[in-house]
């Protein structure tokens, strides 16, 4: 595919015109957005605020489409999607974790069917430092001894010092400010499932009600670590490489180490619909959706910082609601 | 010193020192917010300058606002890696915006002060505001209108560049006219017959009647839909001519771009346009500022939903909590007989005002939203559901829930405006043959409504300013749709609202490009400011005008 078929695929689709760097990215063979009639009324999504952005920007681009939907966004965490998908209080629910079980099983007392998830998008949790951190990688156990006070990862002692994680001179001595979200926040139930090893964070953490606060947090700090989605990545901190095990290979946050799996906090993010088994989607829910897994939907992914899903996979997901 | 003491002196200086400390700190918070708020609006120059690899020798042009400079430590810049030659103490650093995100992934990006060159601000520069993607700066080098190319150096280039802008934006304008208006029209009546029709199926109409209004629904439906189509071929038509001009740029780093002017905002050169200019840019972007939507999850664009949000909301507010407020306050102290209970209803109210503001949300998104909105749904909605009606936040339940908060600030005003007026004032009007509920509506509470008034004022205030439960009951982070239009019943009360305080803490600390969106905080921080200023002197005046009315009755 030439630049010049690239610019005019974006062009015809009222899209950005872009210059090829930032197109390679998403999956060329996914397929156009085509507009629908009679589509209108308003879309309510509550849930993720690491999905937030993508929400607003996917309802700008939905906007596109059909200009006089009314998409509703809020974002305060991905604890607050499912009582609202529950309660029917919004049809879209985005979640930056999968549902818990309790959760699911709230939503099916009432509704008797499961909450459908849509994956629609990758991402990777990547642990900030700031950029005056000469640090290049941490293992996760090392992760772990750093920000858990249970330490499930088998690191033998507690890691209080960055000098304990090879840092020499100045480094040596200094201790760590972490940096957290809320319990309210999928990202924080991600990381304590997955570099936690399902462990409890340290009393000492600084619980931040947003991901861009963390990183607002190690940057304003010098010795300050946090975790975040990679699309809040900002010039004032470094991401760091991280390795599964103690001794691993040192795996950089990239789009194609998460398409491979190899990067050990990459993780679907979803969106949840309340969709009956034996009924058609609304036609509102139906286009949005669909819109999610087109070219369109997944370039906006990939200019929130995120990873854009293969066409394999959107396909499949396209198939399974009937909605080609 | 004691004579001193005793002549009273220090009371003065001690309550004056007070004042003094707080218009300090008043006046030091202002003018905080007020110089990063309206600086953003001024076009900065475009610095351009080499920077060089301390280890490898390699050279790289950077080009960019100079955003802001800091000065760290060289111990730390050591530890960090970088290069710095012994003997100096303090090493400075420049963060640039670059822009051009599409392409370098970050549009800032630090440099160390040591391995830069001198700046230099080429004139031939140019910045693009553009709707998606952040600014991009560059050189231009060539304009293709309708297939022409038009060189940099042809005397045209310029104004062919700001025409094929203004052309773009009335294409988009008309575009939006479309889509709002008719297109919006069409899908509306579109979802209408939806409802209707899912209406008869929960009602069980069957038989000839179903049949019919089927058939009915099938012909509306055409119709509407061909209306569609043909609005749709005239939306293509009007995108088509909006891409037909483009502007082909080169990079920093020599790369080249070809930018839709479909994409663009504004273009500036401005390394290259005089004060004059300046100054009139300066205002065009505060226009667009305060009128515009937001664009890119609120990191750019303007605010005006939220502005229109926060007001409406407030007025709303005000609507419920005046009435209420005013008739509980007057049966409190006129009517009630005064005694344990009423004594303990007072304490109740005022403990109310100080619970914290949270605690209303979660009240509101329990009692409100859950409970009276979906019921009001299940009785009058039940068409549209699952999608809810008023079982969701919305304007209504925000401002419900903020008349609940700011109701003691009402009734206590209320209540200590009447006890105020003379009790001779009372017993003039009853001796003159009055009854108790004539002296009351034609007396007492007409001299009370300054203080009234002055209830309202204090409620505003605290509740324009609020912005913790409003995220539980109604405010979003993006609803473009106001709730107030031209479309029946005209105030939409289910809809979900944009809000200035919201958006602060939103762009503040939920926004993934913190950069880019600080001074925004300001800007908006300084909206909601002025915005409350100017409620509270609208109210300010007209509780002014009752005083003098009632004042010059009484006489």
């Amino acid at each position: 595919m030439t630049i010049k078929t690239i610019f005019k695929a974006c062009a015809l689709a009222g899209a950005v015109t872009l210059g090829t760097a930032a197109v390679a990215d998403v999956d060329p063979n996914l397929p156009e957005y085509s507009r629908a009639s009679g589509v209108s009324g308003n879309l309510t999504s509550i849930g993720s605020d690491t999905l937030n952005n993508l929400m607003t920007l996917w309802a700008e681009e939905f906007a596109k489409f059909y200009p006089n939907v009314n998409v509703q966004i809020q974002g305060a965490g991905s604890g607050t999607a499912p009582p609202a998908i529950t309660e029917g209080t919004a049809q879209l629910a985005p979640m930056s974790r999968g549902m818990r079980q309790s959760e699911l099983q709230s939503f099916e007392e009432r509704h008797g069917y499961e909450p459908y998830a849509l994956p629609v998008a990758i991402d990777m949790l990547a642990v900030y430092v700031n950029r005056d951190n000469p640090l290049e990688c941490l293992s996760l156990p090392q992760v772990d001894a750093i920000f858990s006070a249970t330490r499930l990862g088998n690191y033998n002692e507690d890691i209080t010092r960055w000098g304990q994680v090879g840092l020499t001179g100045a480094w040596a001595n200094r201790d760590f400010a972490l940096y957290s979200r809320n319990a309210v926040s999928g990202t924080y139930g991600f990381f304590k499932d997955n570099a936690l090893f399902g462990g409890d964070f340290k009393s000492s953490i600084n619980e931040q009600p947003g991901s861009s606060s963390v990183v607002q947090g190690v940057t304003e700090s010098i010795n300050g670590i946090g975790y975040s989605g990679i699309g809040y990545r900002t010039p004032g901190v470094k991401v760091l490489d991280l390795a599964a095990e103690e001794g691993g290979d040192c795996v950089a946050a990239s789009a194609d180490n998460a398409g491979t799996g190899t990067y050990p906090l990459a993780r679907f993010l979803y969106v949840y619909i309340n969709k009956d088994p034996n009924r058609d989607l609304d036609p509102l829910q139906r286009e949005f959706v669909k819109m999610l897994y087109t070219k369109e939907g997944q370039e906006v992914v990939h200019r929130d910082g995120f990873v854009p899903l293969p066409e394999s996979l959107a396909a499949q997901i396209r198939a399974d609601l009937g909605i080609n | 010193m004691k004579a001193w003491f005793r002549s009273g002196t220090p009371w003065i200086w001690l309550t004056g020192g007070a004042l003094a400390l707080s218009l300090v700190m008043v006046i030091g918070l202002l003018s905080l917010i007020a110089v990063r708020g309206f600086g953003h609006f001024w076009p900065s120059l475009v610095a351009e300058t080499v920077v060089t690899n301390h280890d490898t020798g390699e050279q790289t042009l950077v080009l960019g606002e100079i955003t802001r400079t800091e000065q760290v430590p060289a111990a730390v810049a050591r530890d960090a890696g970088q290069f710095v030659p012994e003997g100096i103490e303090l090493v400075e650093r420049v963060l640039f915006k670059r822009g051009n995100r599409d392409q370098f992934g970050q549009d800032f990006v630090w440099h160390l002060g040591l391995t830069l060159d001198e700046m230099s601000f080429p004139p031939e520069v140019l910045a693009i505001e553009r709707r998606e993607w952040g600014n991009f700066y560059g050189y231009p080098i060539y304009l293709e209108i309708d297939g022409e190319r038009i060189e940099t150096d042809d005397p045209r280039f310029r104004d062919l560049t700001q025409a094929a802008v203004d052309r773009s934006l009335d294409y988009r304008q008309r575009i939006r006219r479309i889509e709002r208006t008719d297109i919006g029209r069409t899908s509306r009546e579109l979802e209408n017959i939806r409802l209707e029709e899912r209406g008869m199926q929960l009602r069980g109409v069957t038989g000839p009647d179903l049949e019919e209004a089927q058939e009915r629904f099938a012909r509306q439906r055409a119709l509407l839909e061909a209306e569609f189509l043909e609005l749709r071929s005239e939306l293509d038509a009007l995108y088509a001519s909006q891409r037909r001009d483009l502007l082909h740029m080169r990079m920093s780093d020599e790369r080249e771009l070809t930018i839709g002017f479909d994409n663009i905002v504004r273009v500036t050169s401005p390394n290259d346009i005089t004060v004059l200019a300046k100054i009139v840019e300066y205002f065009d972007r505060v226009g667009e500022f305060l009128t515009e939507g937001p664009r890119e999850a609120n990191t750019e664009g303007g605010i005006f939903p939220a502005i229109f949000g926060t007001v409406t909301m407030v007025l709303v507010m005000s609507i419920m909590v005046t009435p209420f407020g005013v008739l509980a306050a007057i049966y409190l102290r006129e009517y009630a007989k005064q005694g344990t209970v009423t004594r303990i209803i007072r304490v109740s109210v005022y403990n109310l005002a100080g619970v914290p503001s949270i605690v209303f949300g979660v009240f509101g998104l329990g009692f409100f939203v859950y409970f009276l909105g979906g019921n009001i749904d299940q009785l009058f909605y039940q068409a549209a559901l699952p999608s809810p009606t008023f079982g969701t936040p919305g304007l209504f339940w925000a401002s419900l829930t903020l008349a609940l908060l700011t109701l003691p600030v009402v009734i206590v005003s209320t209540e200590e405006g009447l006890a105020r007026i003379p009790t001779t004032i009372r017993q003039g009007s009853l001796a003159l043959g009055a009854t108790k509920s004539e002296t009351l509506w034609k007396v007492v509470v007409p001299l009370a409504t300054p203080a009234m008034m002055t209830g309202l004022i204090l409620a505003i205030a605290r509740a324009a300013g609020e912005v913790a439960p409003l995220m539980l009951v109604g405010v979003v982070k993006l609803a473009p749709t106001l709730p107030i239009d031209g479309e029946f019943p005209f105030i939409h009360l289910e809809r979900k609202i944009m809000h200035l305080g919201f958006h602060i803490y939103d762009v503040g600390f939920q926004s993934p490009n913190v950069e880019a969106a600080r001074p925004l905080v300001y800007a908006t921080a300084l909206t909601l400011v002025l915005l409350i200023i100017v409620l509270n002197l609208t109210a300010i005046a007209i509780r002014n005008r009752l005083r003098e009315k009632y004042r010059s009755d009484s006489d």
